[in-house]
């Protein structure tokens, strides 16, 4: 469905001095630079696949997603999304698609929201029938149907949002892009439309790539991540393999009845935290039994429980690794 | 893209904004004045325009010239800071400090004003210049002086207006609408397009009467030698006449106004 | 606007799709319009201002009709009366020029804030969605109602011929002067795509759009050439009026209809190049 090869993207820019001795030095001389903001990324995506695209700021997901979406054009490499090549801008290619980006909106701020539908309903020539059932069904799914006569500029946060979601999709596209679609939201929301766009999924098997700072939209919508960081692709796998890379680690947390030296707890694992009674200590997979029952055997400890390692944490190693091999 | 191609490109993109920009911005600042002066030069050509108008061609030309920039020099922005004062309670820092709101406004206007006010100056004085040797214009040092009183009058009176129009916030929540109009109309008026006087000896006579030619076409009609010194004084005195209605206006507008405000709850 | 759909699309030029795409348009700009009234009645005291605003402007034109007038002579074939439709013609097109202008000036602070990228992903022209989405009934409206009033006192005061073809034509060449504003200042509002400040692109076109204040005839010769044939503004203006006065001669009546499409077609050029600027170098 979606194809990426060798993708990459540089921006010129100009390094400027602080205050005005920085103004008048860059009037005689510039220093210009450039920044890779994708550079060789190559992935693929298969139909009704939801993938999360991840990355610290400024990585280049969002330059990605534009790149993707015919926004911008590459400055070299290929791509191909559903045959189409997106930086051709094809109309035909432009209904097949849709992208949401969290922080740009195109509702009508001082209209309903089913005005701003209607309005999408005319540009991308959606037959009225189809429309009304797409409208009703969405607006059901996402609870925003008492909603839809507000103007927009009354709606919260989140009620706007999901106006936005489902302003995108009034033409049904087979692919959604989202960029950061719950910024800013309350758990709540971020929770519903998690629901909403795993359900809408499942259901059209429509082809999605997300990107999104919350782990949690992650972990609950996407089985493979694409990781990229400072521009590159550093993991493009199951979700749930990231851990195995990171070595197979356990968290084992640990409440004694005293507070145990640390000395005494170092032989069993790395420490990674230690408060009074409660000790966190990491301990590799294959080993977790033999050091559990070594524990319990010497250790006055009256309750441990056994927890992976958070995604997050794993995540942020993989980007601290590529910073630290460049 | 080539990025050593993209690289020179943007070079010259920077280093030509500010002078486009420049250029522009100039252009239309001349443009207006080209226009007219066409209008001038076919209308005197073409009929015994000075009879009619009561001005002389060069008298005309040299009132497009100055009116525009005398217009802006007057032009006032401090009533959407006042309307902002009294509407969201920024006026509360002023009442509890001992500095007097009508003056602190006053004092930053005029700070604001005298930069352009010197600009203003120079191109005047190259203008009238030109007038003097090409276009035999009279003109005396004491023309030139009673040119720049009428100046610092006429920019307390537009203050004062103005501060009028910015005290209406008060009574009214959405006065800041207007003041795009009435600034608008203000510059007719008080012949910042053309002078007033051209339309006939009433609507002259109104405008001798009413405040706002003192802003502008008085001003311009002492260097441009269109009023004879009898004139000016008067034109002095009325003017003066007006700064102090306008003066005495603010004062009981201010009182009436404070007290609703401070019963409004500020 | 089927040039654009023909760029878009891709498809066949067959009249009948063509048609087809133009009535499409045409629906967009429709809504457009009731939205754009709507969003505007949603706030009715700066609608009211809007008109105010645009009243005192129109205020500033009309006095120079009262000093033609006041002077009482003919400019070049011109009547006072003459005039006054000249003017009237003018101050319609400003109204027109009006309703859509603030689009043209929101184009920089959409490219800054990137708010451009929601209205390249749209199956329709992005230059129609950027240009004419927002369109301002509140600066119309005087104008609207001074402009007739004025065009139609000055040509029963001129008496000029009022029978259909004369009708048609002026109402026509409107129509085509309304094609040539659009074209013609929309190309200046361009270079905010490369240069980053739009203040003087602003103030520039404003004064330009005055020199048709007054009829083309009392500008020296050259002027008037250039501003028919180079920066064709006194087409916008003069045209139509000229028209009915029989005073277009063959040639420049030609050039009447020829300036606004090529002038559309160099500004669907500029923006095709603006865009792809855009693409390629903006974050």
């Amino acid at each position: 469905m979606i194809k990426v090869e060798h993708l990459s993207k540089q921006f010129a820019y100009y390094k400027k001095g602080i205050g005005l001795q920085g103004s008048l030095h860059n009037l005689f001389r510039r220093e210009t630079l450039t920044k890779d903001a994708v550079s060789d990324v190559s992935f693929s995506v298969e139909k009704g696949e939801i993938v999360g695209l991840l990355g610290p700021n400024g990585a280049g997901k969002t330059t990605t997603l534009k790149m993707l979406s015919g926004i911008l054009y590459p400055t070299s490499g290929s791509a191909t999304v559903d045959g189409f090549v997106p930086w051709e801008r094809k109309n035909e290619f432009k209904r097949r698609f849709s992208i949401v980006m969290g922080q740009k909106n195109q509702l009508w701020w001082d209209l309903p929201a089913s005005d701003s539908f209607y309005l999408n309903k005319c540009i991308f020539g959606v037959e009225d029938a189809a429309y009304r059932r797409t409208v009703e069904e969405l607006s059901e799914l996402l609870e925003v149907r008492e909603l839809m006569h507000v103007q927009v500029r009354r709606l919260s946060l989140g009620e706007r949002m999901k106006m936005e979601i489902l302003a995108a999709l009034i033409h049904r596209p087979d692919i959604l892009f989202l960029d950061e679609p719950t910024i800013g939201l309350d758990i709540l929301s971020q929770q519903k439309i998690r629901d909403f766009l795993h359900y809408y999924n499942e259901k059209e098997k429509t082809t999605v790539i997300l990107t999104s700072h919350y782990m949690r939209d992650i972990e609950a919508l996407c089985k493979r991540a694409v990781i990229i960081s400072s521009g590159q692709l550093v993991y493009d796998g199951e979700l749930a393999a990231i851990n195995h890379l990171m070595g197979d680690k356990k968290l084992l947390t640990l409440k004694a009845a005293q507070p145990i030296a640390a000395d005494r707890l170092v032989t069993f694992g790395k420490i990674r935290e230690q408060n009074g009674t409660e000790t966190v200590l990491e301990v590799p997979k294959e080993s977790l039994k033999q050091t559990a029952s070594a524990i319990l055997a010497s250790l006055p400890v009256e309750d441990f429980t056994v927890t992976e390692v958070p995604l997050e944490e794993s995540i942020a190693h993989i980007f601290k690794k590529e910073v630290a091999g460049l | 893209m080539n990025p050593y191609r993209c690289v020179f490109r943007m070079g010259i993109e920077k280093s030509l904004e500010y002078r486009v920009n420049f250029l522009l911005t100039l252009l239309s600042a001349v443009f207006p004045i080209v226009i007219q002066t066409f209008l001038w030069n076919y209308l005197y050509g073409n009929a015994d325009a000075a009879a009619l108008f009561g001005y002389s061609h060069d008298q005309i030309l040299v009132y497009t010239l100055l009116a525009t920039l005398v217009s802006q020099l007057v032009h006032t922005g401090f009533e959407y800071q006042v309307n902002e004062d009294i509407k969201n309670g920024g006026l509360n820092k002023y009442l509890v400090r001992p500095v007097t709101y009508r003056y602190y406004q006053l004092c930053s206007f005029f700070g604001e004003k005298m930069p352009q006010l010197f600009l203003l100056l120079i191109v005047a004085t190259g203008l009238v210049g030109f007038s003097v040797l090409v276009l035999g214009l009279g003109l005396t040092p004491l023309r030139i002086l009673a040119f720049v009183g009428s100046l610092l009058l006429a920019l307390l009176l537009n203050f004062f207006l103005f501060y009028c129009v910015a005290l209406l916030s008060f009574w009214l929540t959405d006065v800041n609408l207007l003041f795009g109009t009435v600034s608008v109309v203000l510059v007719v008026v008080s012949g910042g397009v053309f002078p007033m006087d051209i339309f006939g000896e009433k609507i002259a006579l109104l405008f001798r009467i009413l405040p706002f030619g003192y802003t502008t076409q008085f001003c311009v009609n002492i260097i441009n030698g269109k009023l004879d010194w009898g004139q000016v004084g008067t034109g002095f005195c009325c003017q003066l006449f007006w700064i102090a209605a306008f003066a005495l206006l603010t004062f009981w507008m201010w009182r009436r106004g404070l007290k609703r405000y401070v019963a409004v709850g500020g | 606007m089927e040039h654009t759909f023909n760029r878009q699309t891709g498809v066949s030029h067959t009249p009948k799709r063509r048609l087809a795409a133009l009535g499409r348009y045409l629906r967009l700009f429709f809504v457009f319009a009731k939205f754009s009234l709507m969003s505007q009645l949603e706030y009715r005291v700066n609608f009211a201002a809007g008109v105010l605003v645009e009243t005192g402007w129109m205020l500033i034109k009309l006095l120079y009709v009262a000093v033609v007038y006041r002077a009482g002579i003919n400019i070049g074939v011109l009547t006072p009366d003459h005039i006054t439709l000249f003017i009237g013609t003018y101050v319609l097109m400003t109204g027109f020029y009006m309703l859509y202008y603030n689009n043209f000036t929101s184009i920089s602070s959409l490219v800054q804030e990137g708010q451009l990228d929601m209205y390249l992903v749209k199956p329709v022209s992005s230059q129609f969605l950027v240009t004419l989405r927002r369109l301002d009934f509140s600066l119309l409206l005087p104008d609207f109602v001074a402009g007739i009033v004025m065009i139609a006192y000055g040509w029963r005061r001129a008496q000029l011929p009022s029978d259909w073809r004369s009708v048609t034509g002026f109402v026509i060449l409107l129509l085509l002067s309304n094609l040539l504003t659009y074209s013609l200042f929309l190309l200046p509002n361009l270079l905010c795509f490369w240069f980053i400040s739009t203040r003087g692109i602003a103030d520039f076109t404003a004064a330009l759009w005055d020199f048709n204040n007054m009829p083309q005839m009392i500008y020296g010769k050259w002027m008037q050439r250039i501003g028919t044939f180079i920066l064709p503004v006194f087409v916008i203006t003069n045209f139509p009026g000229l028209f009915l006065m029989g005073q277009l001669s063959g040639g420049l009546f030609v050039w009447s209809v020829a300036a606004p499409f090529l002038f559309f077609f160099l500004a669907r050029l500029l923006w095709t190049r603006a865009l792809k600027s855009y693409a390629s170098a903006s974050s």
